[in-house]
Order: structure tokens, then C-alpha cells, then sequence
């Protein structure tokens, strides 16, 4: 008596395994490089003056390192932006309706440290062009800009 | 008579089997009516069968397989040529694949790549902690200072610029 069996049926289910793995390891590969080629930097572009006392609300956590580099007696919020940058793509903010431009790009990214390069253009003249690397709880300020009773400072700050 | 039925029972199994030619038929039909050892066999040979064809038979009742029916679909198909519409269908049934248990090696190989793929982008990037924040400043129009508030974390890039007007947000 002979006892056959059919095992076909396995085969072509490993193909499908196989190429379904595939797939989506693509897919995870490609998703993670893009998902890790971003960094979410946040931008705050504070007035500092001294006119008056007044320090913004949202600006306390700020205030300390504030005021043991400058002496400034008030502290105003102007702009709060949460900006999602990607590798090679420049993002432009602009002040005082266009006299001033800001372009931010993210020129690296590692596991803790954002690489961003700053150009600041003012009425079409670059003032400032510099490249900074960010990581977590550091701040960068870039400041100086004058504006009638005080300056301008930007704050930069990135989550990772 | 022992040496005949040696090489009867080579015969036979094919007999059971409904194998042998015409000629081979005749033959194992004219020993079996004089060879008790070998109707014996042969009973042996049915009695096995039965004892192996109920409980398959229950089994197969018992299984609908929705698999074979598709592979069957298939090699039909291919002589008839699948739309593009029923090749992805094919393609995103999984159903199959829980069936035949395939997830374990399939969760192997993801957590593999997923292990590859973080010790490629994790741990194989430098990490620039002690390197300075503040990587080069220029500035063609004004003078630069830079100051690093190395306790608090904070970094200053601070330009010397003339007095302007009044600032207002975008």
C-alpha cells in the first residue's frame, strides 16, 4: 500500500511570506529614515528692552538665564513657532513684514544633536550666517538685531 | 508455492493499489483463489485502509480547505490569465499566512530588521556632546560675539547692530 502526501501548497506560502517581509521591510525602512531625518525645533522671538519691568508669562523658565546675560528690565514674546524641519529643507520666518528673514535648515541629524544652519537676512543684506548644532536642553540665542528702545533675540530650542 | 507467492506479494500491493496491468491482474486473481497467506495479506491490506480512511475522512469533513480551493483557482486561472484585480486580492489575503503559522519566522525576520535597523541608526552616529555648539559665524556687515553659558546650557550669538525702528510681528 503506498501513502503518498502533497507538500506544494508550503512553498508558495513562504513566497508570499517572503516577499510580504520584504514589503514592509521596505516600507519601515524608508518610513524610519524619513521619521528620523526630522526634528522639531521651536523658535521664539522674544523683544528685550528696558522700558518697563514686565517679564512675558511664558518667558519665566527663560528669564533666568535672561537676566544673568543681559540687562534688560523687560521681556516681551513676539513670536512662538513650532517648526518641523527636514533634512535639506530650508524654512523661512520673517519679521517686521519682510524686512527681516530668517531662513533655518537642518543640515544634520544625529541621535542627540539637531545641526541647523541659520542665515539672517536683513532688507535683502545677510547679517548673519552661522551654523549651530542643537541638542537636548540646550538653547541658542541669537540677538543684537535693534529695534527702538531694545533688541531682538531669537531663541532656538529642538525636541528630540 | 512460497517462492511463487514472494513474488505474488511484490504484485500485490500494486493490486491493491489498482496499478498492475491486465496480465499482472490475472495472475494475482488466480493465485489469491488458491493462496490462504495471501488473501490474508490482502485482507490485512483493506482492514489498514479502513483503519487509516475514517478518521481522514473525518478530518477532511471536519476542514473546509479554503487554500487548496484557491490553488486550484489559481492553476486554473492560469491557463485563463488573472486580472490585475484578482492578483492583488490574491496578494492581500492574508488568511493563508495565520493558517500555516508563518508569523513566528515572519516576527523573527521584522525583529531582526528592526534590530539591524536601530544599531544602524542609533549607535553607529557619533554622538557630538563635547563638540562646541556654535560650529562657524560670519557675518559680512556687523561684528559677532559668541558666549557660551556652559551651566545653564545657553549659547549666545549676539550681532552689533545700529538702532532701527520700532519692531512689530508678522
Amino acid at each position: 500500500m503506498a501513502i503518498r502526501g502533497a507538500g506544494g501548497g508550503s512553498i508558495a506560502v513562504m513566497k508570499r511570506v517572503v516577499a510580504l517581509i520584504a514589503f514592509f521591510s521596505l516600507l519601515f525602512i524608508l518610513f524610519t529614515s524619513v521619521a528620523l531625518a526630522q526634528v522639531q525645533t521651536q523658535l521664539r522671538v522674544i523683544r528685550a528692552s528696558n522700558v518697563g519691568q514686565g517679564v512675558d508669562p511664558s518667558l519665566k523658565e527663560l528669564h533666568n538665564e535672561l537676566k544673568t546675560l543681559f540687562n534688560f528690565t523687560s521681556y516681551r514674546l513676539l513670536r512662538d513657532e513650532n517648526l518641523i524641519l527636514s533634512l535639506n529643507q530650508p524654512v523661512s520666518i520673517s519679521a517686521r513684514e519682510g524686512k527681516i528673514i530668517m531662513q533655518i535648515t537642518l543640515v544634520g541629524l544625529h541621535k542627540n544633536v539637531a545641526e541647523l544652519r541659520i542665515k539672517v537676512t536683513r532688507e535683502g543684506t545677510e547679517t548673519l550666517n552661522t551654523q549651530v548644532r542643537l541638542s537636548p536642553g540646550r538653547t541658542v540665542l541669537i540677538g543684537g538685531s535693534k529695534v527702538r528702545e531694545g533688541v531682538i533675540i531669537y531663541a532656538f530650542y529642538a525636541h528630540f | 508455492m512460497k517462492d511463487f507467492c514472494s513474488s505474488i506479494s511484490k504484485l500485490l500491493e500494486k493490486y491493491f493499489d489498482q496499478e498492475v496491468t491486465d496480465k499482472e491482474r490475472l495472475l494475482v486473481e488466480g493465485h489469491l483463489q488458491d493462496c490462504p497467506a495471501c488473501q490474508d495479506a490482502l485482507n490485512s491490506m483493506e482492514e489498514l485502509r479502513t483503519l487509516i480512511k475514517v478518521p481522514v475522512e473525518e478530518a477532511v469533513q471536519k476542514e473546509d480547505f479554503p487554500w487548496l480551493w484557491q490553488k486550484i483557482e489559481r492553476g486554473i486561472g492560469l491557463q485563463e490569465k488573472q486580472s490585475w484585480w484578482q492578483s492583488i486580492r490574491f496578494w492581500l489575503d492574508v488568511s493563508p499566512l495565520f493558517k500555516k503559522k508563518v508569523w513566528i519566522p515572519a516576527m523573527a525576520t521584522i525583529m531582526v530588521l528592526l534590530f539591524i535597523t536601530t544599531q544602524i541608526y542609533f549607535k553607529k552616529i557619533p554622538s557630538y556632546s563635547g563638540a562646541s555648539v556654535v560650529e562657524y559665524v560670519e557675518s559680512e556687515t556687523n561684528n559677532v560675539m559668541v558666549y557660551d553659558l556652559e551651566k545653564a546650557r545657553v549659547t549666545v550669538i549676539w550681532l552689533f547692530e545700529e538702532p532701527e525702528e520700532e519692531v512689530s510681528p508678522s
